[in-house]
């Protein structure tokens, strides 16, 4: 391994621009003549607008559904049989379907003008009864988000399987409803977006916040009606995305509208408020659940019904679909079963669109099922670990094609587990917990684990059917004069530290140090098509990209040495950023130097392709990579007041060759960040009439430094068979299997008094609850 | 346009802002130093973090304006400092940034916490950095890089500014203030004796809350008391849309009701916050059952919250002398005024309205001037009343099933 | 979220700050604005005038006799946290403000602004409630002094009116041995606390208050005859629970198991703070 390839800890080179304040995030960017937008946004969930009073003062600067008459809905068809569409207005006309949807767009030389003006419009809405429940939703008979569909399902999936002949020899089952929250993604930068029209090149320019550049480009291209050519996105520095940046906002497309027609920049910021009760809702899962053991412990199947609260639109490119169809295809987890049976809905209900959080549908389904498998080593009196011995998928089977036909391409489930259980040391954790604690609190353990599928590819996404799917990614490499390299994504580094890891890459085979090489990303103008950063799939799919673009180079630079050595190319060898053969060596800049500048030197023969280089990439087999890991929590709960303090937590992760092993732990513990929030904080209340209860961070809380402990991980190395150096994709495992882990640990403290809770997050009030209601020694009954 | 001075990272700048231009705004577009980020704008998330006179503080709730003479420094500022210097390296060194968005409030605070403490503990450290959040990191690089950086010899003490004991810049801050006195002579030479507030505890009447309860998004809150008139002399005022309104604290009537129906306005007021809901509605009367019912919606224009709200009124004869009033306040809010998890607070402030229009149904009774204005000078007897409610109440609401329960 | 327009006028002293207040039909007062500020740019609140009490000296002194100390409504949490004013006794103040949101809210955040916003999760109106403290009210008739029970109201409610701030806040020095217990469950720190107890155990003044906050409504000052509590007698190291929960539950007409259960165990841990911090 270098010190500087692939494999090293090397920090990073964004680091110090960071460092210093001099990052440049879109509210950092200033054109001369910006004016700023505010939107009237609907405060009701449900209705039809009926009038909008804009005082005449303002009614210049107030643009309405009818004034965007020629711009598209923004539309996310599937494929999948069934699936309904949902036309999402870019300003509501008609029918508003969510608190916090787009009424009017308000310019104003500052955003507190723009706001004024927002406050000074008076809007009618005739009320409609509101869907805020997703059960409720799928009821017969309930109102509908969109008429025309005969219901509010967007889409039903189902894996059928006759599970009689299971069952019957099963010695065990148990059953659980499970519910995770309705969350927010809450990047600390919330989306933004400047637009100008560049009357020059006659093109739109959009400064966006996003993950996506190129997806925004081609979805702002079919809402405006306006060809590829003619506009250009850049994101520049995002403070975070997590998914929730990785969607064509309607308020991109009011900026770009309005930069056309008014001629002027525009740019709007999205506030926090705006952040939680408008725009960035996620993760909200619901699940009626069986599964099945035999006497040892061993799972033999699963039934389940899953429901997903999809709000009020289809968002673009994902869809209504990702979410549902993907609980359906990975429930089974990291699990070899016999039998499966499994039926999502897909539920439009009165609350802004569900968007891909990080760990999409993976959350979810890890908390389900990691909870069943406790419960049902519960139910047999066993270690929860040995069920999962029993019935985990062995190395010896890998790769293996599962019960959804998942492609498991490598690695050893039971050795992860193996490791964490020896790291936490689970039978200290067993006699503490015999021996009681002082205090009066409860200890437990729990474990969790997932297989986190990464870097999906064609075959995958083209099952989907979604406007989007991903083929080969490529990049663009280019050796300067001066002998450095620039490298061209169409991903977006937006944490990820992409600008280090692709130039390990880059360093890895053409041995240029890593000062010398620069990553060009999000933007469109001069970067090659992508759909961006999402999906654990850049450090494969952009990592592979680099590496056959500089595959390439190296030949085109192996030759022109060997020209210039005057020896042929078989003679020569790349090495430490030189072309070596027999008679001495040439330094790339050198020749680098000769190809663009001193060309005379070089015969008639030189090949005319030049240090320029587009590659495409896609691993041998694009069913993506299976990234697996093993979590375990040990907590301590207070049974009197619900308070839960985590006292350990190991993480036993195999993300394959780990091409910057620093950033990889960040990426983990990031996510366990995120995890520890999904499990015992974070939760989009709604109430009955669908208002969102939470418009600040004092009412969703986000983890702090004192609500994350340190945790340790262990590195398993298994190559991915398929990928360019082994990687596979990793960004979102972190926090998959938090929730699971710590609330099996809960449970588990609290097993001895009959308690066992199984809705996200579990709150200290629902602890509580739990404990009075297991008890029923409480004061009072507690009714709802 | 307020003119101002401020010197922010050694350098005086003049210049004119709105009042309402917070200090991040300014930094950020009226003099170009965009490494002070935004992220809650509502003092929780720590991104915006900057000194002010050397203090760590939240620019995004501190108004341009209020900084006059003040000295203000920003991570640009601290470019050269060098505690910040190695701050700066450990961070790299612990991988302590991922987006970088949180990155400059993060070091600001912790440069803040290692100038305020010597032999900090990771726990400390932690508890220390609470008001700055990070989406990315998930921490444990940050604590390990502030707690290098503490177990090192002090690289350099960060200057610390003189330091008041109010909000910098304080008194004297400001050059165009006169001489200021010397602190500790001003102020309350002999306070008076303790005044009780004006208002007495009105004929004792009880109000007690029969049921709180929730559905369909509505609140609805029963309310029971006795006024000592006998109904014939009540169901007068209370049949009385009028009369019955001006006993409503904030209740404005456009008129009287015609055919039925009514508008108006309704002033609610929690502290500060004091949205206006003009309203539309009906009015109904029932003798035989010595009910009446106000119905309406109304929004707060300017908040583009709406409400509606039905009160109900019911009497019963308890004897000659005694009426027993049953009140059922029951209203739905939408819009920003309901998206707070401490909406208690909105339940809070309807329950106290049947105990002042208890008070002042009762004053119109017994012939005093028992306006709701009057009123608004004497609270000092209700809180009596008020208190169990606001607890019940309260309750009600921690109680209050949530979505997913 | 940006407030609406607002005028703003710093006042030099304390009768200009009154002057202003009458002066606009919808003028508050604006200290540290650690509450406000939120609540201005979210547009919770719209007011007409701000008036900047910061630059006021009056606001920021600490008067200390033998018997008294009088904090300025100005003073910052982190004045306080950092003993730059005298203490009472058992360092009791700096031992509540030092848990007080975070360093930056500290830094600009008032204990004067803190009683007028009466947050029933403040740390120091549950603090104030159990010192028995006064608050200095001036208006235009002059100044007057309102015990903390009779200057809070309700949640966001005081008696303080139209045209009138707080000066300041007066508390009693407290014996040589008090024993003063802080203590609350929040979820996280720095957030809306869900119960907070407060105990000054004070014989040599004769005085034993023991206080449970952050109930939505009014602190709640516990009754010393039914929980055994006294000037007279030894602050017990635990309170016998079964008394403690039938007295909290009987302030809470409707059954809330969560908000009982940390009330009493927030109790208990007042009192083991009492008992645990040096004298």
């Amino acid at each position: 391994m270098s010190t500087h390839g692939v494999g090293a800890s090397v920090l990073r080179k964004e680091d110090d621009r960071y460092l210093r304040g001099r990052g440049e995030f879109v509210g950092d960017i200033q054109l001369a003549g910006t004016r700023h937008v505010a939107f009237l946004r609907s405060p009701v969930a449900h209705g039809y607008l009926r009038n909008a009073s804009i005082p005449n003062e303002c009614r210049q600067q107030v643009f309405v559904a009818d004034d965007l008459a020629a711009v598209a809905p923004i539309r996310a068809h599937s494929t999948l049989p069934g699936f309904k569409s949902s036309d999402q207005p870019v300003l509501a006309s008609g029918k508003v379907r969510h608190v916090g949807e787009l009424i009017a767009m308000c310019v104003a030389d500052t955003r507190a003008e723009a706001e004024d003006i927002v406050d000074a419009i008076g809007v009618e809405i005739e009320e409609l009864p509101v869907l805020s429940d997703m059960l409720a939703a799928r009821e017969a008979g309930a109102p509908l988000v969109h008429e025309e569909w005969g219901d509010n399902v967007f889409l039903t999936t189902d894996f059928e399987q006759d599970l009689d002949p299971i069952i019957a020899r099963a010695a065990a089952s148990v059953t659980r409803t499970i519910r995770t929250a309705r969350q927010s993604m809450s990047p600390l930068e919330g989306r933004g977006v400047l637009a100008r029209w560049d009357s020059r090149l006659e093109q739109l320019v959009v400064y966006t916040s996003t993950q996506q550049p190129h997806i925004v480009r081609t979805g702002l291209s079919e809402c405006l009606g306006i060809e590829h050519a003619r506009i250009r996105v850049v994101a520049p520095d995002v403070g975070g995305g997590f998914g929730y940046k990785g969607i064509l906002l309607p308020e991109e497309i009011c900026l770009a509208w309005a930069a056309i027609k008014l001629g002027h920049p525009l740019k709007w910021l999205e506030d926090r408020r705006e952040n939680l009760i408008a725009s960035s809702n996620c993760r909200e899962h619901h699940y009626t659940i069986t599964v099945y053991g035999d006497a040892n412990g061993k799972l033999l199947a699963i039934d389940a019904e899953a429901t997903v609260d999809a709000g009020a639109y289809s968002s673009y490119p994902f869809s209504a679909c990702l979410e549902a169809a993907q609980v359906v295809s990975i429930l089974p987890g990291v699990y070899d079963l016999e039998g499966y049976r499994c039926r999502t809905y897909a539920v439009a209900t009165n609350k802004p669109p569900i968007l891909p959080y990080r760990g999409v549908a993976r959350c979810g389904v890890c908390t389900a099922l990691e909870l069943m498998v406790d419960a049902l080593a519960r139910e047999l009196a066993i270690e929860p670990t040995e069920v999962r011995f029993q019935s985990l998928i062995g190395p010896e089977q890998m790769p293996f094609n599962n019960i959804t036909s998942k492609h498991f391409d490598s690695g050893d489930y039971p050795e992860s587990l193996r490791q964490v259980i020896d790291t936490i040391d689970l039978d200290s954790i067993r006699s503490r917990q015999q021996r009681g604690e002082a205090d009066g609190r409860r200890i437990g353990i729990g474990f969790a684990m997932y297989t986190e599928q990464g870097a999906h590819g064609t075959t995958v996404y083209a099952n989907w059917g979604i406007p989007m799917v991903p083929g080969h990614e490529q990049c663009t490499a280019r050796l300067t004069p001066d002998g450095g390299l620039e490298l061209r994504i169409g991903a977006h580094s937006h944490g990820q530290g992409l600008e280090t890891t692709l130039a390990q890459v880059a360093h890895e085979v053409l041995g240029i140090p890593l000062e010398q090489t620069r990553l060009i990303h999000g933007d469109t103008a001069i970067t090659p098509y992508s759909t961006g950063t999402w999906g654990s799939r850049s450090m494969v799919m952009s990592g592979g990209a680099v590496a056959c673009a500089c595959d390439e180079l190296a030949r085109r630079v192996l030759r022109i040495g060997a020209n210039l050595l005057q020896c042929p190319v078989e003679a020569v060898r790349l090495k430490d950023g030189a072309v070596q053969g027999a008679a001495g060596s040439i330094q790339l800049a050198e020749i680098s130097r000769t190809w663009y500048l001193k060309p005379q030197e070089l015969d008639t023969e030189a090949d005319p392709a030049g240090l320029e280089v587009t590659a495409g990439y896609k691993p041998e087999q694009d069913s993506g990579t299976f990234s697996y890991a093993t979590h375990a929590a040990v907590i301590a709960v207070d049974p009197l007041t619900g308070e839960i303090e985590l006292l350990d937590y190991v993480i036993a992760e195999d993300g394959g060759v780990l091409v910057n092993p620093m950033i990889v732990d960040g990426q983990i513990l990031g996510g366990l960040a995120q995890g520890i929030g999904t499990a015992l904080f974070e939760e989009m209340v709604y109430s009955t009439d669908g208002q969102p209860q939470a418009s600040t961070l004092s009412e969703y809380l986000l983890p702090g430094p004192t609500e994350v402990p340190d945790a340790q991980i262990i590195h398993l190395e298994t190559p991915s068979p398929y990928t360019r150096f082994g990687v596979k994709g990793i960004g979102e495992g972190g926090c998959i299997a938090p929730p699971a882990a710590i609330t099996n640990a809960i449970n588990d403290a609290l097993r001895a008094i009959g308690v066992e809770l199984s809705v996200l997050p579990v709150t200290p009030r629902r602890i509580v609850e739990a404990v009075a209601a297991a008890s029923d020694s409480s004061l009072g009954k507690v009714t709802t | 346009m307020r003119p101002f001075e401020v010197t922010v990272n050694g350098r005086l700048h003049r210049a004119a802002v709105s009042p309402r231009t917070s200090l991040a705004d300014f930094l950020r577009d009226d003099i170009g130093l965009t490494g002070t980020h935004l992220g809650c704008e509502h003092g929780i998330c720590g991104a915006c973090t900057v000194l002010i006179n050397g203090q760590i503080s939240r620019s995004c709730i501190t108004y341009a304006v209020t900084c006059a003479g003040a000295t203000v420094e920003t991570i640009e500022g601290l470019d050269d400092d060098p505690l910040m210097g190695e701050l700066r390296r450990t961070f790299s060194e612990e991988h302590a940034l991922q987006c970088g968005y949180c990155t400059p409030g993060m070091l600001i605070t912790a440069r803040d916490v290692l100038s305020r403490h010597t032999d900090l503990t990771q726990a400390q450290i932690r508890r220390e950095m609470s008001g700055n959040l990070c989406r990315c990191t998930g921490y444990r690089g940050i604590v390990r890089a502030i707690a290098r950086v503490a177990a090192q010899p002090l690289v350099s003490g960060p200057q610390q500014n003189t330091v008041g004991l109010g909000p910098a810049p304080g008194p004297g801050a400001c050059e165009t203030r006169s001489t200021p006195e010397a602190i500790g002579t001003q102020g309350l030479a002999t306070p008076s004796p303790t005044t009780p507030v004006p208002g007495g505890l009105p004929s004792g009447i009880t109000v007690s809350v029969r049921d709180v309860r929730e559905s369909d998004g509505w609140v609805t809150i029963e309310q029971v008391f006795t006024l000592p008139h006998p109904r014939t002399t009540v169901w007068p005022l209370l049949s009385d849309l009028e009369k019955t309104c001006a006993a409503l604290p904030g209740i404005e009537l456009d008129g009287p009701p015609v055919d039925g129906a009514v508008s108006g306005k309704a002033s609610i007021k929690l502290g500060p916050i004091r949205p206006v809901f003009a309203f539309s509605g009906t009015y109904a009367v029932d003798d035989r059952s010595y009910s009446s019912t106000i119905e309406g919606v109304g929004t707060d224009r300017r908040s583009h919250s709406r409400a509606k709200a039905r009160i109900q009124n019911r009497l019963f004869d308890l004897d000659e002398e005694n009426t027993r009033v049953e009140v059922e306040i029951a209203y739905t809010i939408a819009g920003p005024l309901a998206q707070f998890g401490r909406s208690g607070f909105v339940r809070n402030l309807v329950g106290r309205l049947a105990t002042t229009f208890a008070h002042n149904v009762n004053a119109a009774l017994s012939g005093e001037s028992g306006s709701a204005a009057a009123l608004a000078q004497s609270q000092g007897w209700w809180k009596k009343w008020l208190a169990p409610l606001c607890r019940l109440i309260a309750a009600f609401n921690r109680r209050r099933p949530r979505q997913g329960d | 979220m940006k407030p609406v327009d607002f005028d703003y006028e710093q006042a030099k002293s304390v009768d200009e700050a009154i002057t202003l207040l009458t002066q606009s039909a919808d003028a508050l007062i604006l200290a540290g604005g650690q509450t406000l500020g939120p609540m201005l740019n979210l547009r919770l609140v719209q007011p007409e005038l701000l008036v900047d009490i910061t630059r006021i000296d009056e606001l920021v002194r600490v008067e200390a006799s033998t018997t008294h100390v009088t904090i300025g409504a100005c003073v910052s949490h982190a004045a306080v946290e950092d003993r730059r004013i005298a203490d009472l006794g058992h360092d009791f103040l700096a031992r509540v403000a030092g848990g007080i949101g975070y360093r930056a809210v500290r830094n600009r955040g008032t204990l004067g602004g803190s009683v007028a916003n009466a947050d029933p999760a403040a740390d120091w109106v549950s603090c104030f409630a159990a010192l028995d403290a006064e608050i200095l009210v001036s208006g235009q008739s002059g100044q007057r002094i309102v015990k903390i029970d009779d200057f809070l109201v309700g949640a966001m409610e005081t008696t303080i009116g139209t045209g009138e701030l707080i000066n300041g806040i007066r508390m009693p020095r407290l014996g040589a041995s008090v024993r003063c217990g802080y203590a609350k469950i929040s979820r996280k720190p720095g957030e809306f606390a869900d119960a907070i107890a407060a105990i000054v155990h004070d014989p040599d003044r004769g005085c034993c208050r023991v206080v449970v906050g952050a109930t939505d409504g009014l602190p709640l000052l516990l009754d010393n005859d039914a929980l055994g509590l006294g000037p007279a007698v030894a602050l017990p190291a635990v309170l016998d629970p079964g008394p403690v929960r039938d007295h909290l539950a009987w302030h809470m007409p409707v059954p809330d198991l969560y908000r009982l259960n940390v009330q009493c165990a927030v109790l208990q841990r007042a009192l083991a703070d009492a008992h645990a911090f040096p004298s």
